[in-house]
């Protein structure tokens, strides 16, 4: 599998668009981050790694409508393809089985016993 | 009310952002700045915007996306190609124009390499010397009142060797007297052969590097001349043959005898490019007399080689100190310490020193052929601008066609880098004829020149390179910067803005050419004041025959002399027009100014040296044979000196008017102080000297047929080949081994402002150039003119406006642009050959009316050009200009 494809910021940004479709564009996955790390995240920083990913053929995208707000700009969409969603899903798969196989009593070594709540 | 963000800041975004991104990012920001307006106030809604500006700042966003159908590089091949193919079709069609600039530049090139040739050469001489920067020539600064000073290039013979003896720093010295000298190379030879000949110390291939061939540098041990001999002037008088050893003879003119001289060493030629341009090197015989506070001293010129690294100033302080406490007064005599470098160029004061230029010269030189590169440089930008009126149509389509503004330059960079490319052939060529004759005019060889010397000729070419992009970068940058929606839809608001600029330039290139004029007209003028300045003696018909030892046979020549026809009366004179103001020299205070002292020169000669000469008698009486006007000056001096100079002051002597004046001498045939000698006559004022010094005070003295004298003849007018032929055949009968020298005394006078003849050539040759050039830029520019306004006159005319009125039209831009220049030239010309006339002590004036002349003169040519072709246009059929559109 190709770890290095999809750096973690790129990652959480892959899914926000997940989260927020169909109206995920920079300004509402760069508010919904903010929200969610408590840590300022720029819209410039958000827009790179959306372009990187529609690069890799994660991302589509289309051209939105224009507000007032946006001095009559439009904003560009973005919908996870099926082969981001495949992407997606393998990074969570590692992940769910490598956090299955952490043995209960090391789990609760690290304080994380979920055992107990 | 949407709230924004600051200004700055969005365009600040608006930079750092890529175009095609522009919509969606800065939507974005836009949109975010509003939410964070809304939740947390403006303040910090700027300070998060700022951040969103900053983070901006990355490859991804600033890389501007290229455009779909990318232009061609600018420098790729097949670009190049279309360059030199597009710019020779332009340069064909408009092949008048082509050839205006041709010219223009082809002149001004030749121009410019031809200076930088003189200038180079000139800045070359001395450089070859390996010790080239610790030889100094001793340089002797008499002090004559308080401010005034005289430089002489010889110095006491015994001051050297006393310098060596007393100074570490002084490594070497030697004398190098320079002269010329006939030799008798087989018995037979008539004429002999003239030889740049000079004496020199043995020392002396311790200071110059002299490769040695063959022989020796030491003192033949036989009490004769020992000779170096360069390589080509052996070739030249012993061809084939070996010179060491040899003797050949010199052909007398001072000693009654051929004295033999021993060929000692053969060395390799001396550097053309020096001041020491010799074909032959004589050692000294004798030691140098020692250094004297009393008595006379012989003068020569010394050069003393300085150990590496010594403080000049320093050392000529020191020297100085010294000398002044050894003569003990008052340091009438200081020195100085001329490297060796600077003599060439810096050796106005040297008399005798033939191989020298003037660096005011060689600075007016350069001046002038820089300002004719100036005006042909011109030319071509106000032509080119002039012209860009033909070219924004195509510049707007290229334009429209994706060409780029660098792709724009670079054609017509190309096109002027052609026409320099043809101009700097032409030039060359041009060049490598012309060197002959430059050199010729300059009287010497050029040794580094452009066709001779790879460096110089890269140099030159990049150079030349560096010109032909700065001049074309201007009207390239001009006409590529039109915009291309105005220039197709035929709107040129600015297009012809420049016109400011060009008509600067016009008043800069005629302010020029008459200054050139007005400078070549006064120096003609000066020339011709001091060739045919009234001198005070009548020097037409006279002839002369220069110093020799007569062999006590001096009066018995004189009176067969006096026997061929023609002759009317000669005289032995121990003073030649040209060699000098005269035999001898005394210092007298000053009576007009206290504390300040005159040089009176003394002339001597038979006593029919005055009648000779033509001088006029104001008061008195003339010399004659009645009184002992003469004294047995060569017999007494060598019997007793002291008893000499008595004699000598109480001899009878004649005085010019202004020395009279001067020297305050009312009271004639009494023994005067400040004459040395008793007057007896007066005679009107005479040129003792030439007419780059005031007249000094001067005294004639006569002298019994004396031995070392040249003589004057004074004969009918044009019986002067006649005269010269019966001299030959007198001599041969007298001194068959002497060698004559007769010369017209005129002629040798005209030969001494050989500089100003020159300088009144190269002005002469100059001012055509640049007065050509000039107008030939403003023939471009009324060519462009009546293009321009071609409809403009149509519709005149069909208004019944008459032939002469559009003449007047189209002429009276320029005329009022010449008036222009007129009125700028003027002054400046005036105060800088006012300037320049003040080095002469008699000088032309600059009248009211040359300014005048020559404005009219510029008139004439401006007016001249312009209405050929104002005519042209005004005659044109108006219906040919109307019909199309």
């Amino acid at each position: 599998m190709r770890r290095s494809d999809l750096g973690e910021f790129e990652e959480i940004v892959l899914l926000a668009v997940a989260a927020l479709a169909p109206g995920a564009y920079s300004v509402s996955i760069a508010e919904e981050l903010e929200n969610e790390t408590g840590q300022t995240v720029s819209t410039g920083a958000v827009h790179a790694a959306l372009q990187r990913l529609e690069q890799k053929g994660y991302l589509t995208s289309y051209l939105g409508e224009a507000t007032q707000e946006r001095g009559g700009r439009r904003k560009r969409l973005f919908t996870v393809t099926t082969y981001g969603g495949k992407i997606l899903h393998e990074a969570r798969s590692v992940r769910n089985s490598l956090w299955n196989r952490i043995a209960p009593a090391e789990l609760s070594k690290m304080g994380l016993d979920f055992s107990n709540s | 009310m949407q709230p924004l963000p600051p200004r700055w800041l969005d365009k600040l975004a608006t930079r750092i952002c890529a175009p095609h991104l522009r919509e969606e990012l800065l939507g974005d920001l836009h949109e975010r700045y509003a939410l964070r307006h809304r939740r947390a106030g403006a303040p910090k809604a700027n300070f998060f915007f700022l951040r969103e500006v900053a983070a901006l700042l990355r490859p991804s966003i600033m890389r501007r996306k290229p455009a779909p159908y990318g232009s061609p590089s600018v420098f790729s091949r097949d670009m190049l190609r279309n360059y030199f193919k597009i710019g020779s079709r332009v340069l064909l069609k408009n092949s008048s124009y082509s050839l205006i600039h041709l010219t223009g530049l082809s002149i001004g090139l030749w121009a410019c390499m031809m200076v930088a040739t003189v200038v180079i050469d000139s800045l070359s001489y001395d450089r070859q010397w390996s010790r080239k920067d610790d030889i100094y020539r001793i340089v002797t600064k008499s002090r004559m009142g308080t401010d005034i000073s005289e430089r002489s290039s010889s110095s006491p013979l015994g001051l050297a060797p006393e310098l060596q003896k007393s100074y570490p720093e002084v490594e070497s010295w030697s004398t190098l007297d320079a002269h010329e000298q006939h030799f008798k190379i087989r018995p037979g030879d008539g004429e002999g052969v003239n030889t740049n000949l000079l004496t020199a110390d043995t020392s002396i291939n311790k200071i110059l590097d002299l490769k040695l061939l063959a022989g020796n540098f030491k003192h033949s041990t036989q009490s004769q001349w020992s000779l170096l001999v360069t390589r080509s002037y052996a070739a030249k008088i012993f061809p084939g043959q070996d010179p060491i050893g040899k003797i050949i003879h010199d052909i007398p003119t001072f000693s009654s005898e051929p004295t033999p001289y021993q060929i000692t060493g053969l060395i390799e030629d001396l550097p053309y490019n020096s001041h020491l341009r010799a074909e032959a090197i004589r050692f000294r015989t004798t030691k140098p007399e020692a250094l004297s506070n009393t008595g006379f001293m012989t003068f020569a010129r010394n050069y003393i080689l300085l150990k590496p690294g010594t403080d000049i100033g320093a050392f000529t302080r020191k020297v100085n100190s010294w000398y002044t406490q050894f003569m003990n007064n008052n340091g009438r005599e200081q020195f100085e310490f001329q490297p060796l470098k600077d003599i060439y160029l810096h050796s106005d004061f040297a008399e005798g020193q033939n191989v020298k230029a003037s660096i005011r010269t060689i600075y007016i030189f350069a001046g002038v052929a820089l300002l004719l590169l100036f005006i042909a440089c011109v030319n071509f930008v106000n032509l080119s601008t002039a012209k860009a009126f033909a070219r924004v149509k195509e510049a707007g389509v290229r334009k429209v066609l994706s060409g780029s503004r660098t792709q724009l330059v670079v054609q017509l960079l190309t096109e002027t880098l052609l026409l320099f490319g043809f101009s700097i052939v032409v030039a060359i060529i041009a060049y490598f004829f012309t060197l002959n004759s430059v050199e010729n005019f300059l009287g010497n060889r050029l040794i580094l020149t452009f066709t001779s010397n790879i460096v110089m000729a890269g140099g030159a070419l990049m150079m030349f390179l560096l010109t032909a992009l700065l001049t074309g970068l201007y009207p390239a940058w001009v006409i590529s910067g039109f915009k291309p929606a105005n220039t197709l839809r035929g709107i040129f608001t600015a297009s012809l803005g420049q016109t400011g600029l060009r008509k600067t330039l016009v008043v800069a290139q005629f302010s020029i050419s008459i200054i050139v004029l007005l400078a070549t007209i006064v120096v003609w003028q000066q020339f011709d004041l001091m060739k045919n300045k009234e001198l005070g003696y009548d020097k037409r018909d006279l002839i002369g025959i220069e110093q020799i030892s007569w062999n006590g046979k001096g009066e018995a020549f004189k009176n067969e002399l006096q026997r061929i026809p023609g002759v009317i009366r000669s005289s032995l004179s121990i003073w030649m027009p040209t060699k000098g103001g005269g035999y001898m020299q005394r210092e007298v205070d000053d009576p007009a100014h206290a504390g300040r002292r005159l040089r009176v020169w003394y002339i001597g000669g038979d006593v029919d040296l005055p009648a000779t000469l033509g001088l006029k008698l104001v008061k008195g009486r003339m010399f004659s044979n009645r009184f002992a006007d003469a004294l047995n000056a060569d017999s007494l001096r060598e019997k007793d000196f002291v008893k000499f100079e008595k004699a000598q002051m109480n001899q009878n002597s004649l005085i010019t008017a202004s020395a009279a004046k001067m020297l305050g001498i009312k009271q004639l045939d009494v023994q005067t102080k400040n004459a040395n000698s008793v007057p007896v006559g007066v005679v009107g004022d005479f040129h003792n000297e030439s007419l780059y010094e005031p007249m000094k005070p001067t005294l004639i003295l006569a002298q019994k047929a004396p031995e070392y004298a040249g003589m004057l003849i004074r004969i009918q007018p044009g019986t002067e080949m006649q005269v010269a032929a019966g001299i030959r055949k007198l001599w041969k009968q007298f001194f068959p081994e002497k060698l004559l020298r007769i010369n017209n005394v005129e002629e040798q006078l005209t030969k001494q402002y050989e500089a100003e003849s020159k300088l009144h050539q190269l002005f002469l040759f100059f001012s055509g150039l640049t007065m050509f050039l000039s107008a030939l830029g403003i023939f471009g520019l009324v060519v462009q003119a009546a293009e321009q306004r071609a409809k403009e006159v149509g519709i005149r005319k069909v208004l019944g406006a008459s032939v002469a009125g559009i003449v007047g039209l189209i002429s009276k831009d320029f005329v009022k642009l010449v008036v222009i220049a007129i009125v700028v030239a003027s002054p400046l010309a005036w105060y800088a050959l006012q300037k320049w006339l003040e080095n002469y002590p008699y000088r032309t004036t600059i009248h009211w009316w040359l300014f005048a002349a020559t404005g009219i003169a510029a008139l004439v040519v401006t007016i001249g050009t312009v209405s050929f072709q104002a005519i042209r246009a005004a005659t044109a059929d108006p219906v040919r200009s109307l019909r199309n559109e």
